[in-house]
């Protein structure tokens, strides 16, 4: 009865428990951090997903987000801000300057959006480098979100609850109407605004949504490591980062950005320490070897294939049908 | 007055290497719709290739930039074949992704077999300048922008005049008809793709003697490329190039009555500007 | 599914690696944690970091190691970027746990670990990072080796002062880090020193044409100019300054591209190096003891030759090791009140001693390009040449 829901509701608790086992059993301050990383550059890669996945918009331009989140967190607690409010006002204004470029970006499509959105993010970098307020090139400390012996165990805590956070925002955007608008927008624009979708709207209420989520992500990131400079938080490598580790898991899945996180995050951190300076050459290897061999990312070909399975096995009469693009996880 | 005008001929100046990197990306971006973010990484290659001819066989970089167009022609050929190729009917952002790792890895090997120690070319020539009347322009720019302005009109020439070029104009124009025409469109594409990749060498090696060399040297070329592309209108050539003296126009007069530190940031605000306003560029007719 | 196995495949053999690698901790050798930027668009002074650290190590290891045992290097790469260079604090004291840490290259990111060493207490030697900021913590674990940007701009005036007093000055910074931190220090004691900053410029790093910067600045008519270059635009700068005709009385600059070994000699600005003056750290000329023979041994081993950031990492190694084996234990608090009564009278970096605030009071020289050599013209007590001024016109120059 029910089980389906069920089923989901107690594997999701069983998953996010399993997420949180490290905190109260980890010590090791180091590995807290290689975990942290890869829990908030899950949650980065689930808010990306929103804009980059369903909507298929694919935007190079998150690290403003990003970058705003934590030069918000900073400046506002300089001016003695609650620091918890600090970080809700960052990322609301990261929401702000969204919908600014919200603007200006939706009005273009395909690789015009992208590099539109890697515009805007360098000219905040720019801005921020220029500006006295933001210290410019010399940088600005952080406010600490949390304090004391624990506060690893709490950056990884509190990451893991916004990658909760944007699992939940995914998932609730796979299986709500708004989410349908989304793909029908990622699938084919025009007739979507042609049986009557309002393209512009959902795009930009996706683009909110994930600002939102990224600029959280940005203020956390920022306060975890206590100190900023542009070329830090503010450069498009966390852009490039964010989308490649939603397109190696697989975009528009639900599971993908979690999957592509653990995958990059770690193996980077293992090959930077066995291989120093050739770290960035496997990197490089690794991301070309997946997009020849698995171009659906490694939860969407998975998906394709279970899916491809089980269709041969239910239904062995029809062909499977084709699967131009992947759907929602599960 | 004339600092007015000056600034704008040292803008020409850039602007003509400018030109060739755009002309470069816009074969392979513009005409054939390869999203490639490794622009600036094969210009860095071609960089290389320069200085090696210069320090092992003292070779002159305004000579040697010869040498680097053609390996990268041929080195752009084999990465097409291996990497593109499978990958030229996938979205754009797989072809984002691709061009990445290629540039990571183009990035790192270049590490691992240089080092990391900044390089550069000295020869005499940078050193001297020619004056017209109360105007000072740099000898060894000058030669550059000779030598790009030969492969600008040539480019262009080619891509009017020749079979191959009318191949690659027609692809441009309809992707679908084309192979009906009895177009090899992958053999065309391959051919563009080198050409753009032996433009951005080319633009390397001359870029060389002015600039220093360092392994992640090419990084902010790829952005400005993208941007020359737009500005001049995807998909035209001749664009390309104007979008190119432009850009080395603007950034100068930036940084005349600015101030440098702006001069980037106007790039990426008169790329946006043009998006908004007039997406097909200042040449562009066509449009996806 | 092959491709499943073949990622299947990397994963297990990285983490077995990953598992290995953290074994072979051994009781045998004495490690000392190293952060640097061995990738990324500081990889070139993290470099010049290894290479300096390396001819310390063999040095030290040749002499018999520390505590009776083999010295070794953990390092680990910031990629040049902050948040890295604090993950590898992390790395190196909870999971390696080394006594003592080295580093990092910037000062962004050194300032960035600061807060990460405080907490965990251990000893952090700071090598290169000049940006004055990065002291500000005063905290007890943290010493430089290096002068910081304050230095650079009182030794620069002090050497104004006692040759000429000029009265204006502009201030040309590449925007990063280094360049806006030496300008802020420079514009405050300038103002201080009575003297007039008549034009701020700042330029964008690694582009070919600086003629407009130039340009505004030679408007400004100033006598001098403190230049902040870190790279090699140093020559492109000079190069450029003689096309527009720019003739200051003074060409001063705040090291880095300017004190680089190329910087004079044809590889680098060759002739338009000529007159301008440099704060320097160190320079294989030097009087200090073993200087020239850092300079042969690093010729020797990497075909070029060393700027000071190699020779800092070097004596940043010298002065852990040292202080290791005086402390004669491997607990960090140890070690950190060995290295605060640390006095090295004489090494290739000259003398090593830290202030109450944990910094070396390195003497901070003022050179001068001359016959395409470095000649050291200030302070007096070190001179080896008079300095040449005014700078001749760039027209009467041959």
């Amino acid at each position: 009865m029910r089980d389906p829901r069920v089923r989901k509701i107690v594997l999701f608790l069983a998953a996010l428990a399993v997420c949180e086992l490290p905190a109260p059993l980890v010590d090791n301050n180091y590995i807290l951090q290689v975990l942290f990383r890869i829990a908030l550059f899950a949650a980065l890669g689930l808010a990306w997903n929103l804009v980059g996945g369903y909507a298929g918009q694919l935007s190079l331009g998150h690290v403003a987000f990003f970058g705003l989140g934590a030069y918000g967190l900073a400046i506002l607690a300089a001016h003695s801000v609650p620091v918890w409010i600090a970080v809700l006002l960052a990322a609301l204004l990261a929401t702000l300057v969204a919908a600014v470029i919200g603007k200006i970006v939706f009005r273009l499509r395909g690789p015009y959006f992208t590099l539109a959105t890697i515009a805007c993010g360098e000219v905040l970098r720019l801005t921020a480098t220029n500006l006295t307020i933001t210290n410019g090139a010399i940088g600005l400390t952080m406010p600490a979100v949390f304090t004391g012996p624990w506060v690893w165990k709490f950056y990884y805590v509190s990451a893991v609850a916004l990658a909760t956070v944007c699992f939940l925002v995914n998932f609730w955007t796979a299986n709500s109407r708004f989410g349908f608008y989304l793909m029908a927008i990622r699938e084919d624009e025009d007739t979507a605004s042609a049986v009557g979708v309002d393209t512009a709207n959902y795009k930009l209420r996706s683009l909110l949504l994930s600002a939102f989520l990224t600029g959280l992500g940005g203020a956390l990131y920022g306060s975890a490591f206590q100190f900023i400079v542009p070329d830090s938080v503010l450069n498009i490598d966390v852009s490039i980062q964010m989308a490649i580790i939603a397109m190696l898991g697989g975009a528009g899945t639900l599971l993908g950005p979690i999957v592509g996180a653990v995958l990059l995050l770690s193996t980077s951190e293992i090959f930077k320490t066995q291989f120093q300076e050739s770290h960035l050459l496997i990197y490089g290897v690794l991301i070309v070897l997946v997009v020849l061999f698995l171009p659906e990312g490694i939860v969407g070909s998975l998906e394709q294939r279970l899916r491809h399975r089980r269709n041969v096995i239910q239904k062995p009469a029809t062909a499977a049908p084709a699967v131009s693009a992947p759907e929602k996880g599960r | 007055m004339t600092q007015f005008l000056q600034a704008c001929m040292n803008g020409l100046l850039t602007g003509a290497l400018y030109a060739l990197i755009g002309m470069g990306l816009a074969l392979i971006f513009g005409v054939m719709r390869i999203v490639n973010f490794a622009h600036g990484a094969f210009l860095m290659v071609g960089m290389y290739v320069t200085f090696l001819l210069f320090d092992r066989l003292k070779i002159n970089p305004y000579l040697g930039f010869i040498g680097a167009g053609i390996f990268l022609f041929a080195f752009g050929y084999l990465v097409y074949k291996l990497l593109i190729q499978p990958i030229r009917d996938r979205s754009d952002f797989m072809q984002i992704l691709m061009t990445t790792g290629i540039a990571l890895i183009l990035v790192d090997s270049a590490q691992l077999t240089f080092g990391a120690d900044y390089r550069q070319t000295n020869i005499a020539l940078i050193n001297s300048a020619a004056h017209f009347g109360p105007f000072t322009l740099n000898s060894a720019s000058l030669l550059s922008f000779a030598i790009a302005a030969v492969f600008i009109i040539g480019l262009r020439e080619f891509v009017v005049r020749s079979r191959t070029g009318q191949a690659l104009r027609a692809i441009a124009q309809n992707r679908d008809v084309a192979p009906l025409m009895g177009i090899n469109v992958i053999r065309i594409q391959g051919i563009s793709f080198a050409l753009g990749i032996a433009f951005a060498g080319i633009a390397g090696g001359l870029l060389l003697p002015a600039l220093y060399l360092f392994p992640s040297v090419g990084e902010d070329y790829t952005l400005k490329a993208f941007v020359i592309v737009v500005l001049g209108g995807m998909g035209s050539i001749e664009g390309a190039a104007i979008g190119g003296l432009a850009l080395g126009v603007a950034e100068s007069l930036t940084s005349t009555y600015i101030g440098n530190q702006w001069a980037l940031a106007i790039d990426f605000v008169l790329f946006l500007l043009m998006l908004s306003l007039k997406p097909s560029g200042i040449f562009g007719s066509q449009r996806a | 599914m092959r491709f499943a196995k073949l990622i299947g495949v990397i994963f297990s053999a990285a983490a077995f690696l990953f598992l290995f690698g953290c074994q072979k901790d051994s009781a045998r050798n004495v490690r000392v944690g190293v952060i640097t930027s061995l990738t990324g668009s500081q990889a070139a002074f993290g470099e010049a970091h290894r290479n300096g650290y390396a001819i310390a190590l063999d040095e030290i290891n040749s002499k018999g190691g520390v505590l009776g045992k083999k010295l070794e290097l953990d390092t680990y790469d910031d990629q040049s970027k902050p948040e890295q260079a604090v993950q590898g604090v992390s790395k190196l004291v909870d999971q390696d746990r080394v006594p003592v840490l080295l580093g990092s290259y910037s000062s962004e990111s050194t300032k960035a670990i600061i807060p990460a060493v405080n907490q965990r207490q251990v000893p952090l030697i700071i090598p290169t990072a000049t940006a004055d900021n990065v002291m500000d913590s005063k905290s007890p674990w943290i010493f430089r080796i290096c002068a910081g940007a304050n230095d650079y701009a009182h030794a620069t005036l002090d050497f104004l002062k006692a040759n000429g007093a000029p009265k204006k000055i502009a201030i040309v910074y590449e925007n990063t880090n280094f360049g806006q931190a030496n300008r802020r220090s420079m514009e405050a004691a300038a103002k201080e020193a009575g003297m007039e900053v008549v034009a701020i410029e700042s330029y964008e790093a690694k582009s070919p044409d600086y003629k407009p910067v130039l340009q505004r600045v030679k408007q400004a008519n100033p006598d001098v100019i403190y230049l902040c270059s870190y790279l090699l635009d140093a020559g492109t700068l000079m190069r450029q300054a003689q096309e527009i005709d720019l003739n200051p009385k003074y060409y001063t600059s705040a090291g880095t591209g300017f004190a680089a070994a190329e910087f004079p000699t044809a590889k680098g600005a060759g002739k338009n190096a000529e007159y301008t003056f440099s704060v320097s750290q160190w320079l294989p000329a030097v009087q200090w003891e073993g200087s020239k023979q850092f300079d042969a041994e690093y010729f020797k081993r990497f075909n070029s030759h060393p700027a000071y950031h190699a020779i800092q990492a070097y004596a940043a190694l010298l002065v852990a090791a040292d202080a290791i084996n005086k402390a004669g234990s491997l607990d960090s608090g140890k070690i950190r009140d060995s290295i605060k009564v640390l006095d090295l009278p004489s090494t290739p970096f000259g003398p090593v001693h830290f202030d109450a605030n944990g910094q070396n009071q390195h003497p901070v020289l003022i050179t001068q390009v001359q016959g395409g050599e470095y000649k050291i013209v200030f302070p007096q007590s070190a001179a080896d040449s008079k300095p040449i001024i005014p700078a001749p016109h760039w027209s009467e120059r041959k």
